[in-house]
């Protein structure tokens, strides 16, 4: 950041975020509405300073693009007293606006913006230092550095409330030292306030609140530490990053028509630049063309030259009707969304919970009443999770953790509306939260979400959100299914192994001698009992090449020599290769490979290795494992050809078109359709031998008599 | 009668058991062991024995899952087991059996049922008696008291001669686990007939009372549902000495069971009911005439009560019109009563009139 501190042309990010800034005023509406705000119980009260505090924080680091680095720090003192401090890595503020940032409401970068935001209303962090003075009677200490500046600004403030203003004392300047460092800090903010307010642990606790912040940004290091009086820990948590990945920059937009509200309608009016109202509609509205924009006004029976600020009221229902009834194309919704991305939501919940399967989605963008929304839904199984009681429920909106009124949140209704039954929960009477060892995060991403109340703490119903949260639910809900089934299929064959090789062994031994007779050739046996072929896939992690490794070894234990292709799924991507592969193969599709094995005689066994470079430990959980060839393998799926050639038909048009998106989840499918019909797979396994790959089909699935 | 085997033959038949395995094995099959199946479905009445038996389905437990080839594993460790204590001269409870069954590695069992389970097993399989074997239960035999004599053989191997009645104190002869002919000789006797009794708290009253003595009978508690020693001395009894069992329990469906089980044999134990199953038994009370006839104190029939009596009318083993009757009226009344209730007429009550009273209607008056 040296370089641009003495970069005279260029704007600090710090200095045109506070430019964005409008004021509104409503002084002593805090004191009146407390409870809105979050400040209605001690308990709580903390949880919102330390939110406010964290998402300006957040928000701050993500448009000065700087990967945040968060402190929270909380200290018990005399009576009900609590102390916070919070610090970051961002920009810092420029010391003219500090006053503005933390004395007045509705002040915000973000109100009038149409776009994802954390705060969106931006009454936050003036509440933190109005309570403060209320209940403890305490300035807050503030410490800003931006990097142009050579020296930090400290300064105390507080509020009149009656003025909206903020009364700041004490302010010099200095170098703002890291004593654990020992050097300057080149840029962030620190804050440092006193509050009546009390520490508990538990769900709705700053923990529970920081934990659910740090599993939807990835990209972000927080830590927290709470102190007794006496300076002995009570809880603390560190939760670093697991990307670099900064979330991408969102583009504004303007307002859809068919979003607003009339308030918002009047005051865009009142302020509006333009003479005209078709310009207005034109120049303030996304989706409205010149045609469009005259027939608002026809159907509002408004004059198409006359001026916004002069709109009664009645004028602006009758505009707010008309948007109604004219066709609107929808507003662009690309970009104008930060979803967090299904790898970064798996990495996300993998730091915070221990869990052995992971199924995440990031369903496309949609457009409500004018707001383009999407969904995000990440379900983690197993592990460490309990597996009495219900399942946890993460809740999002915008990458803000919902902690509280989860039974009346839009986003737990639609959770409650998939029989988990189906997909491997229990779920007593398919009502209310299913069971079992899981935990389900739901991420709402809008321009514009829709709360219950003031207060921020549920989504409000909404026929579209509700269906395409369900449907997200339905994939994650078959990806658990299927993680179920391949368990169930393993442990069977993990039994089966544990039989013939430890169990079978035994009884021979054992007989043999209580009869005093030799012991009986055991191959036969073990041909009987298993009569099958098992694969069995094991996938580990070499620390010093920095590879992930998959063995995949099939046992024949069928009368017959068998013959078959292999075909393993691995995460193809960006970065990533097969970069270790003794055996060779080929590439089928996509994230698909391929290995022709030699002809497996009764009783033998053969492994195929390979690694993978490019990912991280713990990033390649679950492989998938298909064949071609006859009859069945225990622990592998055979692969649906005519999906497979669709796929690849699919992938040369891709290429064919110069495009880049690939298509969804291909290899997911494959799976699926294997397994919905019989039928289908011997026709396509025969097409499949005939148009593809013929030297590698022609001598598979033969069998060998002996 | 002589059932009792020799050790060879114990050996023997559990080496058949090993044996099964070991042939199919050497075929090239999974080893397999073939045993009756152990369900309601496969027990019924044998008119001859007039006790019920396993019938003739058979299962065969093959080696094909994880779970039966455990099994299978785990029957040649207890056979093993009881190999060595046989020629150790030894024997052990079936807890002691379970608890050394840690060490038997992939054998190993995870909780006693699983153990006792594959015991039986073998008993029927073999067609042994678990005493055979030297395994034993933890729950000791009834206590007897009365003038009859028995000859123990005690653990230096020495022959003790007992007499129930003046060679015991208060709390009678304690009957050991095994009863066979090898550890229990029946002596002598002098008295008219046996009579079982369900609760302590009646057997102590009559042995205050001294009604041994003045009825010239064998007092035996049952302590419950009666262990196997407990019904084996009393088949004994009937067989060698040839004396009426009676049978003194509570009025309710429970204590019908077990006298169905002294009298027709457990479903639990129905592949040796020829040797516990006293066919000769009889019911002496509390019926539920008696809570008529006598007016006593009771309590109201509950819910499973009557599920339970329910299940006995279509039982065979109450199909006798009497027991119909004395079902059938007791749910009518819907009434059950203890037999400590006859206390409402006095401490002395059940020995001056109760028991004269039912034991003359019976013929054996005193």
């Amino acid at each position: 950041m040296g370089g641009l501190g003495g970069d005279g042309e260029r704007v600090d990010p710090a200095e045109k975020l506070a430019s964005k800034q409008k004021q509104i005023s409503i002084g002593e509406f805090f004191e009146k509405n407390k409870h809105f705000l979050g400040f209605d119980t001690l308990q709580r009260s903390i949880i919102t300073a330390v939110k406010e505090a964290v998402d300006n924080s957040l928000d701050a680091c993500e448009e000065a693009r700087i990967l945040p680095e968060i402190k929270v720090e909380i200290q018990r003192l005399k009576g009900d007293n609590l102390k916070l401090i919070s610090q970051d890595n961002g920009p810092g503020i420029p010391r003219e606006d500090i006053a503005n940032v933390f004395g007045k409401f509705l002040l915000g970068s973000r109100f009038h913006a149409i776009r994802q935001t954390r705060g969106q209303q931006g009454i936050g962090i003036t509440g933190v230092v109005m309570y403060s003075q209320l209940t403890a009677g305490a300035k807050t200490k503030v410490i800003s550095k931006i990097s142009k500046d050579s020296s930090a600004v400290f300064v105390e403030l507080g509020i009149d409330t009656r003025r909206n203003k903020a009364t700041k004392s004490g302010e010099n300047r200095e170098i703002w030292f890291d004593e654990k460092a020992g050097e300057a800090i080149p840029h962030g903010l620190r804050i440092e306030t006193k509050m009546k307010a009390k520490y508990q642990r538990g769900r709705q606790s700053v923990f529970q609140y920081l934990r659910m912040t740090s599993i939807v940004n990835p990209h972000a290091s927080i830590s927290l530490v709470v102190r007794d009086r006496d300076g002995s820990i009570i809880e603390e948590g560190d939760w670093p990053r697991t990307s670099e990945r900064l979330p991408r920059v969102v583009n504004e937009i303007k307002p859809h028509p068919h979003g607003i509200q009339t308030g918002t309608l009047q005051r865009m009016l009142k302020e509006s630049a333009e003479r005209k109202l078709t310009s207005f509609l034109r120049h303030n509205f996304s989706g409205v063309s010149m045609r469009a924009a005259r027939e608002i006004l026809t159907e509002a029976g408004l004059d198409e030259g006359r001026s916004p600020k002069r709109i009664s009221a009645d004028d602006v229902h009758g505009m707010i009707a008309a948007f109604g009834k004219v066709k609107l194309v929808n507003p662009p919704i690309d970009g104008c969304l930060s979803p967090i991305e299904d790898l970064l939501i798996k990495k996300g919940l993998s730091k915070a919970i221990d869990s052995r399967f992971a199924s995440t989605i990031t369903r496309s963008p949609k457009v409500n009443q004018g707001n383009p929304f999407q969904i995000e839904v990440g379900l983690v199984f197993g592990g460490d999770l309990s597996s009495d009681g219900p399942i946890e429920v993460l809740r999002f909106a915008n990458r803000v953790p919902l902690m509280y009124q989860q039974g009346g949140c839009l986003l737990t209704k639609a959770l409650e509306a998939v029989d988990w039954k189906r997909y491997g929960l229990d779920h007593p009477g398919g009502k209310g939260i299913p069971k079992g060892p899981a935990a389900v995060l739901i991420h709402l991403a809008s321009t514009n979400v829709q709360f219950t109340s003031e207060a921020k703490e549920a989504v409000a119903d909404n026929e579209v959100v509700f269906e395409e949260i369900r449907l997200a639910m339905l994939e994650v809900g078959r990806g658990l299914k299927g993680h179920l089934k391949k368990s169930s299929q393993r442990k069977k064959a993990k039994e089966k192994f544990e039989l013939i090789n430890i169990i079978l062994p035994e009884i021979s031994k054992k007989s043999s001698e209580l009869l005093s007779r030799g012991e009986p050739d055991l191959a036969p046996i073990i041909t009987k009992i298993m009569n099958a072929v098992f694969c069995e896939e094991e996938l580990g992690w070499d620390e010093n090449r920095g590879l992930a490794t998959c063995s995949i070894t099939i046992y024949n234990y069928t009368a017959r020599a068998r013959a078959y292709t292999i075909l393993a799924k691995w995460p193809e991507g960006e970065g990533t290769a097969i970069s270790e592969n003794p055996l060779g193969g080929n590439k089928q599709a996509r994230g698909l490979w391929a290995w022709r094995l030699d002809t497996l005689n009764p009783g033998s066994a053969t492994t195929i290795h390979f690694g993978v470079s490019g990912l991280r430990k713990g990033e390649w959980s679950d492989a998938e494992i298909f064949y071609r060839g006859n009859g069945e393998v225990i622990g592998a799926t055979k692969i649906d050809e005519k999906l497979l050639d669709e796929l690849r038909k699919a992938e040369a048009l891709v290429v064919a078109e110069a495009e880049l998106e690939q298509p969804k989840e291909p290899i997911s499918q494959l799976k699926e359709r294997a397994e919905l019909s019989e039928v289908s797979q011997t026709q396509s396994l025969n097409e499949g031998q005939t148009n593809l790959f013929e030297d590698f089909t022609t001598n598979d699935g033969f069998e060998v008599e002996e | 009668m002589d059932r009792q085997k020799t050790k060879e033959e114990v050996i023997d038949a559990l080496h058949g058991v090993a044996s099964e395995m070991h042939d199919k094995m050497l075929r090239g099959d999974p080893p397999t062991m073939t045993l009756p199946v152990r369900s309601k479905s496969n027990i019924g009445f044998d008119k001859k024995l007039g006790v019920y038996k396993y019938g003739k389905k058979k299962t065969v437990r093959d080696a094909t899952s994880l779970g039966s080839a455990r099994q299978l594993l785990r029957a040649l460790h207890i056979t093993e087991f009881i190999e060595g204590m046989i020629s150790d001269g030894k024997t052990s409870t079936l807890r002691e059996m379970y608890y050394i069954s840690e060490g038997w590695g992939h054998g190993k069992f995870s909780n006693q049922n699983e153990s006792n389970g594959v015991s039986e097993d073998l008993e029927i399989v073999t067609k042994c008696l678990r005493e055979d074997f030297g395994l034993r239960p933890e729950e000791d035999g009834a206590r007897i008291i009365g003038n009859v004599t028995f000859e123990e053989r005690n653990r230096r191997g020495d022959w003790m001669r007992i007499n129930c009645r003046d060679d015991v104190g208060d709390s009678g002869y304690g009957v050991p686990y095994n009863v066979e002919s090898e550890k229990l000789r029946m002596i002598d006797q002098d008295i008219d007939f046996v009579m079982a009794i369900e609760t302590g708290g009646m057997f102590d009253r009559l042995v205050e009372n001294g009604f041994d003595e003045e009825a010239r009978c064998a007092l035996v508690h049952l302590k419950g549902q009666p262990a196997r020693s407990t019904r084996r001395i009393m088949r004994r009894m009937s067989d060698e000495w040839n004396k009426p069992i009676l049978v003194f329990a509570d009025c309710d469906p429970w204590s019908f069971r077990i006298f169905a089980s002294i009298a027709y044999g457990a479903i639990k134990t129905a592949h040796i009911s020829e040797y516990l199953a006293t066919k000769e038994a009889t019911y002496l009370g509390i019926t539920a005439d008696d809570i008529l006839a006598y007016d006593l104190p009771s309590d109201d029939l509950t819910k499973q009560d009557l599920n339970a009596l329910e299940a006995e009318l279509s039982d065979p083993r109450f199909s006798t019109g009497w027991w119909q009757e004395q079902i059938g009226l007791m749910k009518e009344i819907g009434k059950k009563a203890e037999q400590q209730s006859l206390a409402k007429y006095g401490l002395d009550f059940v020995t001056d009139t109760y028991l004269p009273e039912k034991l003359s209607a019976m013929g054996l008056s005193y």
